[in-house]
């Protein structure tokens, strides 16, 4: 059984459409969501985490649909839309202290030990943090219950080119201990370092959803690297 | 819903809807419109509103374990328990003024609103009208405030307009009573005023769980 299954997912704004999209994530996998600025990645995890109302579709995680099941499914999901953007002006514990009330499976070893990995201080208010470290602190507050699914928007954007690497590789190490993960990206290299699986999407569509090697096969010309095939991509050639 | 409420007192009420009970303490002040202390305090509590739409509070808490339908709860708790606060120093400032201070000369000589059950019932009707316009209101987008900030202020000023025409009228002069003469009548407009409160946060709270159930984030 999948632990994260979409199917049919529509959104519909006056601009833009999600078209039909399903798609699964398995345990122990890393899967990279790829596509330009616009292409519906957020309106696909935003309708995931229920922070939009898709107009069909079903959601399901663990099996079980996420419109009925949503506070339970959340306590076992780690969720991370960008850099922190509330409570900009109240102190990191401040913040923690609070959230750990919601998840009964809080660790406050994890938290400390990423807290500590990512040289965040608690005394700091996310106003005084860099992008960067604000992406941290989100992935922070994602990483301390026990998740085994982490749901990532664009984790690595804003983040200098060690930080990124280094995030990478903390995803390795959580696949490792079990955790699956998708997160979004447009940043190709990313896809290429660390997913097990691409979705690639483009204009609200799905255009493609292979294992990584598949993808080559299948969407790679000779020679060509992952980011050379979507750009090429993108630029209207066929899949 | 409890960790929701501290939530919302730790996180995202902002220092002036606390400061703002003690406006309770004008029913005190002779010579002055004292209903106009109701709205004071919900000025205090749109701060909050203010304030949490400035730090993103609505995703937070969406994004926490809870049903969507608790996000709107917890609001209309918040600002449930802040009104029971007002409310509770307003009406013992009142009580006194029934008993202990009914003779006082600087309150019979008062043209203004008497502080009694009548004036009592009229603040709830105006904390009523808070959480059914403003916050209401607010669910339909969940980051408008002023559109039904502004009609509550409107409907607010009528409500103290009319409770402060209304005893003038002649006939009606046992809604200004002082201590506990035409107590029935206070009663009355007391709970009418209760039940008004009651009603209008509850439809309210309904249909903003069913506005914010829409809304996309």
């Amino acid at each position: 059984m999948p632990l994260c299954e979409i199917n049919n997912l529509r959104k519909t704004y006056p601009s833009f459409t999600l078209s039909d999209l399903s798609f699964q994530l398995n345990a122990g996998r890393i899967v990279g969501f790829i596509g330009r600025n616009g292409a519906g990645k957020t309106t696909t995890i935003k309708s995931m985490l229920g922070l939009v109302h898709p107009d069909g579709g079903e959601i399901r995680y663990f099996g079980l649909p996420f419109a009925r099941h949503e506070k339970q499914i959340k306590q076992q999901i780690g969720y991370s839309t960008g850099a922190v953007n509330y409570y900009p002006k109240r102190k990191i514990k401040d913040i923690v202290a609070v959230t750990r009330m919601f998840f009964d499976t809080w660790n406050e070893e994890t938290y400390r030990e990423y807290l500590s990995l990512f040289a965040l201080d608690e005394n700091k208010m996310p106003a005084e943090l860099s992008e960067g470290m604000r992406v941290k602190f989100n992935l922070l507050l994602a990483l301390s219950h026990k998740s085994e699914i982490l749901i990532l928007d664009e984790p690595t954007s804003g983040l200098d080119p060690f930080s990124r690497d280094e995030l990478l590789d903390i995803f390795e190490e959580l696949k490792k201990r079990g955790v699956s993960i998708l997160f979004s990206t447009h940043i190709t290299s990313d896809i290429e370092k660390c997913a097990d699986d691409i979705l690639y999407i483009r204009d609200g569509k799905l255009v493609a959803n292979y294992p990584k090697e598949d993808f080559r096969k299948n969407c790679c010309e000779a020679g060509e690297t992952i980011e050379q095939a979507i750009l090429r991509m993108e630029r209207g050639a066929s899949v | 819903m409890i960790r929701l409420l501290k939530k919302e007192m730790k996180l995202a009420a902002s220092p002036l809807s606390y400061l703002f009970i003690i406006f309770g303490l004008m029913a005190f002040v002779p010579g002055y419109p004292i209903l106009v202390s109701a709205f004071f305090l919900c000025l205090g509590l749109f701060q909050s509103f203010q304030a949490a739409r400035e730090a993103n509070d609505i995703t937070y808490t969406a994004l926490l374990p809870v049903a969507k339908a608790d996000v709107v709860r917890a609001k209309y708790l918040f600002c449930g328990f802040v009104q029971l606060c007002y409310f509770a120093l307003t009406a013992a400032v009142t009580l006194i003024r029934m008993t202990v201070l009914s003779e006082a000369a600087v309150y019979r000589s008062n043209p203004l609103m008497n502080a009694n059950l009548v004036y009592l019932g009229f603040v709830l009707l105006i904390l009523g009208l808070f959480n059914g316009i403003f916050v209401g209101g607010f669910f339909k987008t969940a980051y408008r405030l002023a559109k039904p900030f502004v009609i509550f202020i409107v409907a607010a000023f009528l409500v103290v307009g009319i409770a402060e025409t209304l005893f003038h009228i002649p006939g009606m002069e046992a809604l200004n009573a002082f201590g506990f003469a035409y107590i029935d009548l206070q009663i009355c407009v007391l709970l009418l005023g209760a039940s008004l409160y009651a009603a209008l946060t509850l439809m309210s709270m309904q249909r903003a769980m069913r506005d914010f159930e829409r809304i996309n984030l």
